[in-house]
């Protein structure tokens, strides 16, 4: 008998590269893929007619002079506004209080909310409820009745708040006392809002890990410091993105409340100033102008802050 | 090195008990495997050790000292978890160094033992990866180079092998093994792997329901199962069990069931009565029609690679049979069956415990 040793090899039919495989015809293709774009018609059609469009005219009303009666002439101004814009001191004594503003929110929005969160933690069932919905309680009042209850509170002849400290204080009048009251209020506000933010970012957290921690020897200290709030910090960037962008906004309807940008223009933020431009003396190109700017520049900020939070959330799975 | 006393430990949820009533004295040193299907409290009797999970009821004891309510940070254990819990927002390295960073080990010592038990776990590659930038087996094995890294009282692992492949699965089966010998430390194993359980163990805890249901060496709980749950847990196929009932025969007694007639080791005449009769797949021998204790019907052969699995029907109960391939039995076959007296287990129709032969006047009982 004869015969050879042969390696065994992995049946494969035939030689050479696969037919392309079986594609539906353009059409079916076509109404396969179309359903997520009619979904999303209507949300597009709402944001063009009431963010898009405004925000286009804003952009070219921002090149005309106006004074916003329906019988005037809107003539053609170029670069003018712009220039005015720059040139006040206005502008830059508004962006700087607008910056005070964000950074005294912070303690509201920040600092307090993440140790409620974590102080309230092991609060659970009926108890926590019925404290997050006490904390939370703020956010449900009406600003403008907030402001009026703020303002009985804070009068200088027989106030609460001055009774309590002791000193005569006349909190919506006099300069640096009106700025932190807005603040103060706004803080009041808007905390419970946080809070609940910042509890729901802790229930995400795996307790797994924590457990894990402890059991490695972590201190609770420790187990805070080096597990729980780096799992938090995606948490903490969302509500500091808030901060940086709505700050301003959420103060807004207090300032014109309590002291309309006063007193001698120390509460005027960016959005009150550009208000102030548009519609107390309406001049609508320079209030126009003002929103670009604001506009361009919050969207700069909010990409970087996007950014950066993107870069801390890229773990827990 | 500890000794962990578990007195009557209890724990409730809701209406569920998920542990009941467990006595167990896990010695200095020794390799204890926690056994028992998907849901029998297997992770929650670990947690409670670890104390992350208060008992309802009872005590842990380590060393002596009641540590109930002692935090667990300060009971010097280890643990793997089910879930591995990496935290997600570190690197291998740091998961694993965690323990030391926790303990304030100085940087260039901790290195070390990183490394150390990275190569032992084949992880130097991934060292700078972060948790979700690896596959299942390997987060596993971080999971467990994080307990190994340190040199605790006792190790308590939650399946820890149960996701790697069948390689890897045995050597570090080995790995920890030789560990446990090395470090001579007290281990707390939980799985649901059988292998696992006979190689590793020095002793086998089996859990139904919360509840223990035997504790011995691994040849203790396989040769003398001490319930039908035991019996039908271990071994793969595990051991069949049909019901029989005792007869007495001249000076000697037989099971005898529906095409069964088998005779029982014990040399006197034991009193009538219904029992469940049990024998290993393994221990269950072809022979010819005239010597057949059993009779059945071939119902379907299994290819184990090595040995071959026929499963039959006898009376109206199924029997599978165990033995080198090929057993020369087709599906259809009639197959005769018998089986040595000492391989026969009784056990009660009711209570399902095993009945142990007691050499007193009065014999059967549990
Ligand atoms: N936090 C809980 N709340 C309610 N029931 C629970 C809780 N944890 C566990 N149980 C129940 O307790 C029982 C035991 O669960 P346990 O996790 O200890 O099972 P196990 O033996 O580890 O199972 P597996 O092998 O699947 O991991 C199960 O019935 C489970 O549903
Ligand atoms: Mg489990």
């Amino acid at each position: 008998m004869t015969g050879e040793l042969v390696e065994v090899t992995v049946d494969r039919p035939a030689a050479g590269t696969p037919a392309p495989a079986a594609k539906p015809p353009l059409w079916q293709r076509f109404l396969r893929g179309a359903p997520p774009y009619l979904y999303l018609t209507p949300a597009i059609v709402l944001l063009v007619v009431w963010t898009y469009r405004p925000l286009a005219q804003t952009f070219q009303l921002s090149f005309h002079s106006w004074n916003l009666l329906p019988t005037s002439p809107v003539t053609e101004v170029g670069f003018a506004n712009y220039e005015r814009l720059l040139d006040t001191p206005d502008l830059g004594a508004a962006l700087w209080r607008t910056v005070v503003v964000i950074l005294g929110m912070l303690p509201f929005t920040l600092v307090i909310p993440v140790l409620v969160g974590l102080l309230s933690r092991r609060v659970r069932g009926r108890v926590g409820a019925a404290y997050r919905a006490m904390v939370f309680a703020p956010m449900l009042v009406a600003p403008v009745a907030g402001a009026a209850v703020w303002q009985w509170l804070l009068d200088p002849t027989g106030g609460v708040v001055d009774k309590v400290i002791g000193s005569p204080i006349n909190w919506l009048h006099e300069a640096g006392p009106a700025q932190i009251a807005i603040i103060v209020i706004t803080g009041w506000h808007i905390v419970g809002f946080a809070v609940l933010v910042v509890s729901a970012g802790l229930t995400g957290i795996n307790p797994d890990y924590s457990a894990a921690a402890e059991v490695d020897g972590a201190s609770r200290a420790q187990v805070t410091r080096w597990i729980t709030l780096p799992l938090l910090s995606p948490t903490m960037a969302f509500l500091v993105l808030m901060t940086v962008l709505l700050s301003a906004q959420w103060t807004f309807p207090l300032i014109d409340t309590l002291t309309q940008g006063g007193p001698v223009g120390a509460t005027t933020n960016i959005y009150y100033l550009l208000w102030d431009y548009g519609f107390h003396s309406y001049d609508a190109g320079l209030g126009a102008a003002a929103g670009v700017l604001f506009f361009v520049g919050f969207v700069v900020l909010a990409a970087g802050l996007v950014l950066v939070s993107d870069r801390l959330s890229t773990h827990d799975d | 090195m500890s000794r962990i006393q578990l007195e009557g430990l209890t724990r409730r949820f809701g209406s569920v008990t998920a542990v009941d009533d467990i006595w167990l004295d896990v010695a200095d040193g020794e390799f204890l495997v926690l056994l028992g299907p998907s849901g029998c409290g297997k992770s929650t009797l670990l947690r409670m050790i670890a104390g992350l999970l208060p008992p309802t009821g009872g005590r842990v004891l380590l060393d002596d000292t009641d540590i109930t309510h002692t935090p667990p940070r300060q009971r010097d254990l280890a643990m793997v978890f089910q879930s591995y819990a990496l935290y997600p927002h570190l690197s291998v390295a740091r998961n694993i160094g965690f323990p030391l960073r926790a303990r304030r080990l100085p940087k260039a010592t901790a290195q070390a033992k990183i490394a150390d038990v990275a190569a032992v776990l084949d992880l130097t590659e991934l060292l700078d990866r972060k948790p979700k930038e690896l596959s299942g087996g390997q987060r596993q094995r971080v999971a467990l180079g994080r307990a190994l890294v340190r040199d605790p009282g006792a190790f308590l692992m939650d399946e820890p092998l149960s996701n790697l492949d069948a390689k890897l699965r045995s050597s570090t089966r080995a790995e920890i093994s030789a560990l446990h010998q090395r470090l001579a430390a007290t281990v707390v194993y939980v799985t649901h792997d059988q292998v696992e359980a006979m190689t590793m163990a020095t002793r086998i805890v089996l859990l139904d329901k919360g509840k223990l249901e035997q504790v011995g060496t691994p040849e203790q709980v396989y040769d003398e199962p001490a319930s039908t749950f035991v019996a039908g847990f271990l071994g793969s196929p595990p051991m069949n069990l049909v019901p029989a009932s005792l007869a007495p025969a001249d000076g000697r007694t037989r099971a005898r069931g529906t095409d069964i007639d088998l005779l029982l080791p014990f040399a006197t005449e034991l009193p009538a009565r219904p029992v469940v009769l049990g024998v290993r797949p393994e221990h269950l021998v072809l022979t010819t029609p005239e010597d057949a204790g059993i009779r059945g019907v071939v119902r379907a052969v299994e290819n184990l690679g090595s040995e071959e699995v026929a499963h039959c029907l006898v009376g109206d109960d199924r029997l599978c049979l165990r033995g080198p391939r090929p057993l020369g039995l087709r599906a259809g076959d009639p197959v005769h069956l018998r089986a040595a007296p000492e391989h026969l287990h009784l056990f009660d129709p009711d209570s399902g415990r095993r009945l142990a032969w007691q050499p007193t006047p009065v014999a059967t009982s549990a």
